[in-house]
C-alpha cells in the first residue's frame, strides 16, 4: 500500500518535485564546517543522484554585526573594522573608508601618499590572488598548488610586515595618506618581488593552467552569462569573466590609477576557466602597475596635515574601490557628530555568491566545489 | 585539560602494575611513551572562521610548516581529529555547530583559542549582538594565543605549549602530573631577582643616572588641497534632466551640482517604474544594483537603493521614506535578481517587509532572534555589552 506523504523541504528551495519518479531527489547539507566552503558558508543541496538540482546558501555563521559596532566608534576607528571584513584586501578596504572621509572633509593627499596607496593595494591584490590560486588548486585536489601559492605569498607578506608590523589586518591608511612612511628597503623589495613574480606566474601556468585535468574540470563549468552577472550585481573577476569590462580603477578612477597604463582582461564564455584566467591576468597587470609606480616613485611627505578632529558634516558619503574580489563600497551617513550615524559596507563577495544557484544547477557536486572556488568569496566579507 | 584523559588501555595496565613492587615506575614509563606519542601526532580539525584561519593556513604551508611539530594531518572531519584550533570569531549561530563538532571529536581532545576573538570576542566584545565573548564559554580551552591575528610563529609556540601540557598529563586523573618525567620547574622570578641584586652590588654597574632619550621630533605635514576628480558618465545635471523627461516631479536630496552622487527622493508610487526606467533608458543604463540598505531615523526608515552604470560609469542613489510603524515596500526582485539577498538583509536587520519578494527570510541571524538589531532602539542586555565610554 502506497502512503502518500507530503515531504517537507528545507527552507529556501523553489524547484518543485519532479513528476518522473524513477529516481528520488534528496537533500544534503554542506558546511558550515567544510574544507571547500572557505570558512563557514553553509550550502544545502538538493540532489538527483550526484547532480545538483538546487543550491541554497545559508549565511550568517560569521555575522559579527560590524555595521552596528561601527556606529559606536569614531570615523578613524572605522579603518580597523574595515580590515576585518575582507582580510585579504585590507589595504583596499582601508583606502575606501579613507576616500569617503576625505571626500566629506575635503582632505587632499600628497603625491608620495598616493603612490604608496596604489602600490600597496596592487601588492595585496597579487597576494590575495596567489592565495586564491593555491586554494583553487587545493579544492580541485592539487595540494601542491597550495604550497606554491603560499611560498610566493610570503614574499609579499614580508614587505607588509616590515612596513606596518601586520601580516593581514593592516590598519595603515589614514585620511590624507598613511600613518607611516615606507621604509628605505620598500622599493628594492618591490622590485625584487616584481622580478620574482614573473617567473612564479609562469610556474603557476605550468602547474595548473595547462594541466589537462584542470582544464577538464573548469572549462564549460558554471557558465555565467553577462546579463545574469549584471542582474545579480556581480563585480570583479566574476563580472569580467563574463565579458563585461567594468573595473573601478579604469571606469571611475580613484587615487592615481588614471596615470598608469594597464589592461582590463575580459572573458568570452564566463565559465570557471575564464574566471580563473581573469585573476591570473590581473596579477600580471598589477605587476605592470607596480613597475610603472616603482619607476616614478616620488619623494616628499607621505601624508597631509592631520585634522584636529574628524567630524563629517551631515550628509551621506559614498566611495568605492576595486578590491581583489570586486567592487567594495562604503556608505557613511553622518549626523555631524564624531561617530557615524550609519555605516554600510558594500561587499563584493555578497553579490558574487548570490549567483551560485543560477550557475551550479545541473552540475555535479564536485563541480559545485569548483564553482564556489572560482567565485572567490571571503566569508566574513559576505556576512560582515 | 585534555578531555578524555588517559586511554582505557594505559589505565588498565596501570591498575595491574600498581600492585606489583616497582610497578608504578613501569606504569609511569608506559604513560610517558603514550603521552609523548600523543603530543607529537596532533591531528588538527580544519576549522577556521575568520582572519586567524589565514594565519593557521600560513602555519601549515611552505614557510612555517607545522608538520615539523607533528601537527600534520589536518582533518576535515571531527571524528579523526584530536585538536581544534578556534581560529576566528565565534558567533551565536555558529556556537551550536562548534559544540557539536567538539562533541564529535574522540577523546583525548584539545582546544587552542587562537586570537582575540576566540579568547574574549576581541574587537567585537562591545556593541556586537551576535559575537560569543570567548570560545571558553562553549568548550574547554587548553591554550590561549593572543593576537589579532596571531602570527604563525605564535600559533607554533601555542602548539608547543600544548604539547608540553600533554606530555606531563598523567593517567586516570588528567590533572595528575607524572612523577617520572616531570619537567623541571624553573623559578625565573627568584633567578631574575638574585641577578638584579647582584648587579646592584656591583660597583662597576651603570648607575641610575641614564642618558636622557632624545625627544621624538614631531613632524609637521603640509596642507594639501583636495583635488577634483572628473566623474565618469553624465554629470548630475545631465542625469536629472534625462530623468525629468519621464518623471518631471522628482527632486534631488543632496546638492546636485557638487561632486556627490545624485540622490533622488522617490515616492513609493513610482518606485518600481523609476527603477525600471533607470535600468532600461539608453542614456542612463544603470544596470548594476550595488546594494539596497536602510537607515533608521527614529521617526521613519529611509530605504537606500544604489545603482551603477557599468557602461557609462555614473551612479544614482534612490531614497525612499518608509513608515516606521508598518514598514512595507515593493520588492525590486522582478527587476534585479541580486535584490533578493539585499532585501533579505534589510528585512533581517531592520524589519522592513518587501511585498512580492519570493523568499523573505532572515539571512544572517537565527530565526528566533528577538528584534531587528540595526534599528536604533534595539536593546538586548543579554547579548549586547554597551561600551562604557
Amino acid at each position: 500500500m502506497m502512503e502518500t506523504q507530503e515531504k517537507i523541504s528545507p527552507p529556501g528551495f523553489r524547484t518543485g518535485s519532479r513528476s518522473d519518479a524513477s529516481t528520488e531527489e534528496y537533500y544534503l547539507n554542506m558546511g558550515p564546517q567544510h574544507p571547500s566552503t572557505h570558512g563557514v558558508l553553509r550550502c544545502v543541496l538538493k540532489l538527483d543522484g550526484e547532480s545538483v538540482v538546487e543550491v541554497v546558501p545559508h549565511l550568517g555563521y560569521i555575522h559579527r554585526g560590524i555595521e552596528k559596532v561601527a556606529e559606536n566608534q569614531t570615523y578613524l576607528q572605522l579603518i580597523h573594522l574595515s580590515d576585518r571584513l575582507d582580510y585579504l584586501s585590507s589595504f583596499s578596504n582601508n583606502l575606501c573608508v579613507c576616500l569617503a572621509i576625505e571626500e566629506a572633509m575635503q582632505i587632499g593627499v600628497p603625491e608620495r601618499g598616493e603612490y604608496i596607496r596604489v602600490m600597496l593595494c596592487e601588492l595585496q591584490r597579487i597576494q590575495s590572488h596567489l592565495l586564491w590560486w593555491g586554494v583553487f588548486g587545493m579544492d580541485l585536489g592539487a595540494v601542491t598548488a597550495f604550497l606554491y601559492g603560499f611560498k610566493e605569498r610570503e614574499q609579499i607578506t614580508d614587505i607588509f610586515e616590515e612596513l606596518c608590523g601586520a601580516r593581514l589586518t593592516m590598519n595603515f591608511f589614514r585620511p590624507g595618506g598613511s600613518w607611516a612612511d615606507v621604509p628605505d628597503s620598500f622599493l628594492p623589495r618591490v622590485r625584487q618581488v616584481i622580478s620574482r613574480m614573473k617567473g612564479a606566474l609562469a610556474e603557476c601556468h605550468t602547474l595548473l593552467t595547462n594541466n589537462v585535468i584542470f582544464r577538464e574540470r573548469t572549462q564549460g563549468i558554471g557558465v555565467l552569462p553577462a546579463a545574469t552577472a549584471l542582474s545579480h550585481g556581480c563585480t570583479g573577476a566574476v563580472l569580467r569573466g563574463s565579458g563585461v569590462a567594468y573595473d573601478v580603477r579604469r571606469h571611475d578612477p580613484y587615487s592615481i590609477y588614471d596615470r598608469f597604463a594597464f589592461e582590463i582582461p575580459t572573458g568570452a564564455r564566463g565559465d570557471c576557466f575564464d574566471r580563473y584566467l581573469m585573476k591570473m591576468e590581473e596579477m600580471r597587470q598589477s605587476l605592470a602597475i607596480l613597475e610603472q609606480a616603482a619607476a616614478t616613485f616620488p619623494g616628499g611627505p607621505h601624508r597631509a596635515k592631520e585634522r584636529a578632529a574628524y567630524k563629517l558634516p551631515p550628509g551621506s558619503y559614498y566611495s568605492q574601490v576595486e578590491s581583489a574580489r570586486g567592487l567594495f563600497g562604503v556608505t557613511l551617513i553622518a549626523d555631524g557628530g564624531p561617530k557615524p550615524y550609519r555605516v554600510k559596507f558594500r561587499s563584493p563577495s555578497f553579490s558574487n555568491l548570490s549567483v551560485v544557484n543560477a550557475i551550479a544547477a545541473g552540475h555535479q557536486i564536485a563541480d559545485l566545489v569548483t564553482i564556489l572556488a572560482s567565485l572567490d568569496f571571503v566569508v566574513p566579507d559576505l556576512d560582515r | 585539560m585534555g578531555v578524555g584523559g588517559a586511554s582505557p588501555v594505559t589505565e588498565q595496565i596501570a591498575e595491574i602494575l600498581d600492585r606489583l613492587p616497582g610497578g608504578a615506575s613501569l606504569a609511569d614509563t608506559i604513560e610517558f611513551v603514550v603521552a609523548w606519542a600523543r603530543a607529537n601526532s596532533l591531528w588538527p580539525l580544519v576549522y577556521g572562521t575568520a582572519c586567524c584561519a589565514m594565519e593557521m593556513m600560513s602555519a601549515g604551508s611552505s614557510r612555517h610548516d607545522w608538520a615539523r611539530f607533528g601537527v600534520e594531518v589536518a582533518r576535515a572531519t571531527p571524528r579523526q581529529a584530536d585538536l581544534i584550533v578556534l581560529a576566528g570569531t565565534i558567533v551565536e549561530k555558529m556556537a551550536q555547530n562548534l559544540v557539536t563538532l567538539y562533541e564529535q571529536m574522540p577523546g583525548p581532545k584539545y582546544v587552542i583559542a587562537m586570537g582575540s576573538c576566540a579568547i574574549s570576542g576581541g574587537p567585537f566584545y562591545y556593541d556586537s549582538y551576535s559575537v560569543i565573548k570567548g570560545g571558553d564559554r562553549l568548550v574547554p580551552v587548553d591554550v590561549y594565543i593572543p593576537g589579532c591575528p596571531p602570527r604563525p610563529e605564535a600559533l607554533l609556540y601555542g602548539i608547543m605549549e600544548l604539547q608540553k601540557k600533554i606530555r606531563t598529563e598523567g593517567r586516570k586523573n588528567p590533572w595528575r602530573v607524572g612523577t617520572l618525567f616531570r619537567e623541571p620547574f624553573i623559578d625565573t622570578h627568584s633567578f631574575a631577582r638574585s641577578q638584579w641584586e647582584k648587579r646592584n652590588q656591583d660597583e662597576t654597574a651603570p648607575t641610575a643616572e641614564q642618558p636622557r632619550p632624545g625627544r621624538l621630533e614631531k613632524t609637521t605635514f603640509p596642507e594639501v588641497a583636495a583635488q577634483k576628480r572628473p566623474r565618469p558618465g553624465l554629470d548630475n545635471a545631465g542625469l536629472l534632466a534625462a530623468i525629468h523627461e519621464a518623471f518631471p516631479d522628482l527632486t534631488a536630496v543632496a546638492d546636485t551640482n557638487g561632486d556627490r552622487v545624485l540622490e533622488l527622493a522617490v515616492n513609493r508610487d513610482h518606485y518600481l517604474d523609476l527603477a525600471a526606467f533607470l535600468r532600461d533608458d539608453p542614456r542612463l543604463k544603470l544596470d548594476l544594483l550595488l546594494q539596497i540598505t536602510a537607515v533608521d531615523w527614529r521617526d521613519r526608515f529611509d530605504l537606500l537603493v544604489q545603482l551603477l552604470s557599468t557602461g557609462h560609469g555614473h551612479k544614482i542613489f534612490l531614497r525612499l521614506a518608509v513608515d516606521r510603524d508598518r514598514p512595507s515596500i515593493a520588492s525590486l526582485c522582478p527587476l534585479f535578481l541580486g535584490a533578493e539577498w539585499h532585501e533579505r538583509e534589510v528585512f533581517d536587520l531592520f524589519g522592513i517587509q518587501f511585498t512580492g519578494h519570493p523568499d523573505l527570510r532572515r539571512i544572517f541571524l537565527m530565526d528566533n532572534f528577538p528584534g531587528h538589531p540595526l534599528r536604533k532602539d534595539f536593546d538586548d542586555p543579554a547579548r549586547v555589552l554597551r561600551r562604557p565610554y
